[in-house]
């Protein structure tokens, strides 16, 4: 993911605060620059001012000293400017003669009287007068020439520390970074915290969102509806529609669910009726050979082992119907006499049908997938496959286990699965089947997504639908409630 | 001049406050028409910047005391050198004055001495030669190529004594120091030495005493290098030829009894003397030698 569309990921909540507080610090450094370089000029125009009223008067003291060449005179009034010009920190003062030569200076220790100016102090001023600032040493320089009738008599060379102008100045700078960053802060603080509470509403639809993907398609209460915006609040209406209208189609899905088991019963009872009539009929005339022949102990012998053959075939047939539609606690593992169990109760059907099994059970030992929904599935995707297969057709079956999973196939030569069901069957579509056009694969898709199972639909030679069922298994068998597993459908549909 | 200091104001508020100094004036500017002496005029009495600088609170002091002992207003006048009050007094325009020593003994022959200060109870001063604490000169010879401050070309001991010693070595300021200047004053010349401005300098030995118990910060900047034998000390004097000669003998009874009077006491306290006194003329014979040799000289 690009960092713009990281950005762009970033919750509302975040987002509105950073933009602001961004604005805030960009406004507050432009105003802060304004702030700065008007406090500079004005700074250095306050100092232009004081330096020139300082020079002005101290032109007017020094010039006659100057004109006679008075170094007391000289001395004295640099001397008494020092103490006259408060905001002015005069680091020395010289009145230096036409020739270079110092007349007087107010630190007559490092400038002595008729010594020459130091050309490294010297080139320090400016050459014409005025006043030369630099702010990284914190120091001005200004230089006044002292002119008689145009007569140059000397010039006023004075050092000023400017270094408390820009103390101040950066002491302004820290106050308007401070004020700023803290106004920044606040701001975002306060920006968030309103956003926070603005966006609640959505946290709301949100969790009640995330509770229809869980199944739960609740409605918002009025609890949770006080104080919203006008915004939210047809929002939230327009959910509660909708939830109910889920709600509505939930249960209705689940009535026409128990309908089409209803259905497959039927069909089921049917063909165990079948199965059970079958024999019955050979039964009745054991008992009815038993009668006349029973002192024949050949005969005895032969009709009770035809009776104890189509009893035991009754048995088997009731048997795997208990296990199939008992409600107790699910089985944790799965055997392999489990799914054979199954070929029991979809033989009738497939009689009926005059349809061929190809049935490969590979499992040999028993595996940990729940035996319950494995047994309904394989069984509604074996009788809707016997019902798609035209007579003289061939239903397959594969069931094997790799290492972490059991896999069914279950495959036909019926006309094939139409797009929509078979959509829906692998997941690719959420609308419910219509009515008669498969209610067994909406029972196949809800216990597959109950056990983390996966359905694929593929093709192979031969046959026009292979559905391709994978549980996996439990990690642990005892944790067979678990409903952590990871879910793992894919689906490929065959054309 | 002397320095303003902090024993200097104590003791102006032990004494007579600015107040009472106001007041005093305003009575003597009143009381004045109807005194004995009956004069109209004010009496004008010059003063070289020796003592008084800026310091107007002893000049008020000063002004209503003599006001007082003389019956009549007085105006005190300052000039910033010796010789401008030198000029104002023998041109007649003052009543008196108190000058150096030096323009005392070139005029000796117009001028009446009125009263000499005592001084550590003697009519007597010194000259001393001062130079920067970081100087290295142990004597007067050792200055030699400085940057020389003197007081005023009419100052004994700021300009005459060191001349004196120059001509005694056959040279001039000009040839011994590296350069010089005047300051118009003997708390100056202290400042130029301190600050660094001048290397040496020639003083008045009684201002640079009295500034070293007033203004320890700044006199500890220097040291003495130089102390001249003693000299006859500035004194008040008058014209021989003045019109009101009572006025003369007024001005220096004024000055010889201001040990008596609470305001002359405390202008003694202020100027660190110990009173007035008649001197003959001879007291300045050690003066008079040094300007006649310096004048032969030039």
């Amino acid at each position: 993911m690009s960092v713009r569309a990281h950005i762009a990921y970033w919750p509302l909540a975040w987002k509105v605060p950073l933009l602001a507080a961004g604005l805030l610090i960009g406004a507050a450094f432009i105003i802060s620059q304004i702030v700065l370089n008007r406090l500079e000029a004005d700074q250095e125009n306050n100092l232009r001012l004081l330096t020139s009223a300082y020079l002005d008067g101290l032109s007017a003291a020094v010039l006659p000293s100057a004109i006679r060449a008075d170094v007391w005179e000289a001395f004295d009034a640099l001397d008494r400017a020092r103490d006259h010009y408060a905001g002015l920190k005069v680091r020395f003062a010289i009145v230096a003669l036409p020739n270079g030569k110092v007349l007087a200076a107010s630190d007559p220790a490092e400038f002595p009287v008729q010594s020459v100016v130091p050309p490294d102090v010297d080139r320090r001023f400016p050459t014409e007068d005025g006043l030369t600032i630099d702010t990284a040493s914190g120091r001005a320089w200004l230089a006044r020439s002292l002119r008689e009738e145009s007569y140059s008599v000397g010039r006023i060379l004075a050092e000023i520390d400017i270094s408390e102008l820009l103390r101040v100045r950066r002491q302004v700078l820290l106050t308007l970074v401070a004020v700023n960053a803290g106004l920044a802060l606040g701001f975002a603080a306060i920006g968030s915290l309103a956003l926070r509470r603005m966006l609640k509403p959505l946290s709301v639809l949100s969790s009640y969102m995330e509770r229809v993907r869980a199944g739960r398609a609740d409605p918002i209460p009025e609890s949770k509806r006080q104080g919203i915006s006008r915004e939210f609040d047809l929002i939230f209406d327009r959910f509660n529609a909708m939830a109910r209208a889920l709600n509505e189609r939930e249960e209705l899905a689940s009535r026409l669910a128990n309908q089409d088991k209803y259905a497959v019963l039927g069909k089921l009872a049917s063909g165990m009726a079948h199965e059970v009539n079958n024999p019955l009929g050979g039964l009745f005339n054991a008992v009815d050979t038993l009668r006349r022949h029973g002192d024949d102990r050949q005969a005895r012998e032969a009709t009770l082992n035809l009776l104890e053959r189509g009893l035991t075939h009754i048995r088997k047939v009731v048997r795997s119907t208990l296990v199939t539609y008992r409600r107790e606690a699910a089985e944790r593992s799965l055997r392999p006499v489990d799914i054979d169990d199954l070929r029991l109760l979809v033989e009738p059907e497939a009689l009926r049908k005059r349809v061929q099994f190809d049935w490969v059970n590979d499992l040999h030992d028993a595996v940990p997938v729940a035996v319950d929904g494995v047994r309904q599935v394989i069984l509604n995707l074996l009788i809707n496959a016997c019902a798609a297969t035209p007579a003289e057709g061939t239903v397959h079956l594969r069931a094997r286990a790799t290492e972490r999973a059991l896999i069914v196939e279950v495959g036909d030569q019926g006309p094939g699965l139409p797009d929509d069901l078979a959509k829906y069957l692998v997941g690719l579509a959420d609308e419910a089947p219509r009515v008669g056009g498969g209610l067994g694969l909406w029972i196949v898709r809800r216990l597959v997504a109950d056990q983390d199972g996966e359905i694929r639909l593929t093709q192979e030679s031969g046959l026009s639908t292979l559905i391709r069922v994978t549980w996996p298994f439990y990690p642990d068998v005892s944790r067979l409630d678990s409903t952590q597993n990871v879910v793992r459908v894919e689906a490929i549909h065959a054309e | 001049m002397l320095p303003k200091s902090p024993r200097w104001r104590d003791e102006r508020k032990a004494g007579v406050g600015r107040r009472d100094v106001l007041a005093g004036l305003a009575a003597t500017t009143l009381v004045w028409p109807t005194s004995s002496m009956g004069a109209g005029e004010a009496v004008s009495i010059g003063l070289n910047p020796l003592f008084l600088d800026s310091d107007i609170q002893l000049l008020a002091l000063l002004q209503t005391y003599l006001a007082e002992r003389l019956g009549r207003p007085v105006q005190l006048l300052k000039r910033r050198t010796y010789q401008e009050i030198t000029a104002l007094l023998l041109s007649g325009q003052l009543d008196a004055a108190w000058i150096c020593d030096d323009p005392y003994v070139q005029h000796e022959d117009q001028l009446a001495l009125l009263a000499v200060p005592l001084y550590r109870h003697e009519p007597l001063y010194q000259t001393y030669v001062i130079v920067n604490e970081g100087s290295k000169a142990q004597s007067f010879d050792e200055v030699r190529g400085t940057v020389h401050a003197f007081s005023d070309p009419d100052s004994t001991s700021g300009f005459l004594v060191t001349r004196y010693l120059l001509a005694l070595r056959h040279t001039t300021p000009a040839q011994f120091f590296r350069t010089s200047f005047f300051t118009y004053g003997h708390r100056n010349v202290v400042r130029a030495v301190a600050t660094g401005l001048a290397e040496s300098g020639s003083m008045d030995g009684y201002v640079w005493d009295v500034m070293r118990a007033r203004e320890p910060e700044l006199i500890d900047k220097t040291r003495v290098v130089y102390t001249s034998e003693k000299l006859g000390f500035p004194p008040i004097v008058g014209l021989k030829s003045a019109s009101d000669p009572a006025l003369a003998k007024a001005i220096s009874d004024a000055f010889i009894d201001m040990p008596t009077h609470p305001i002359g006491r405390q202008i003694l306290a202020i100027l660190d003397l110990d009173g007035f006194t008649k001197a003959d003329p001879d007291l300045y014979r050690g003066t008079l030698e040094k300007w006649l040799l310096v004048e032969a000289q030039a």
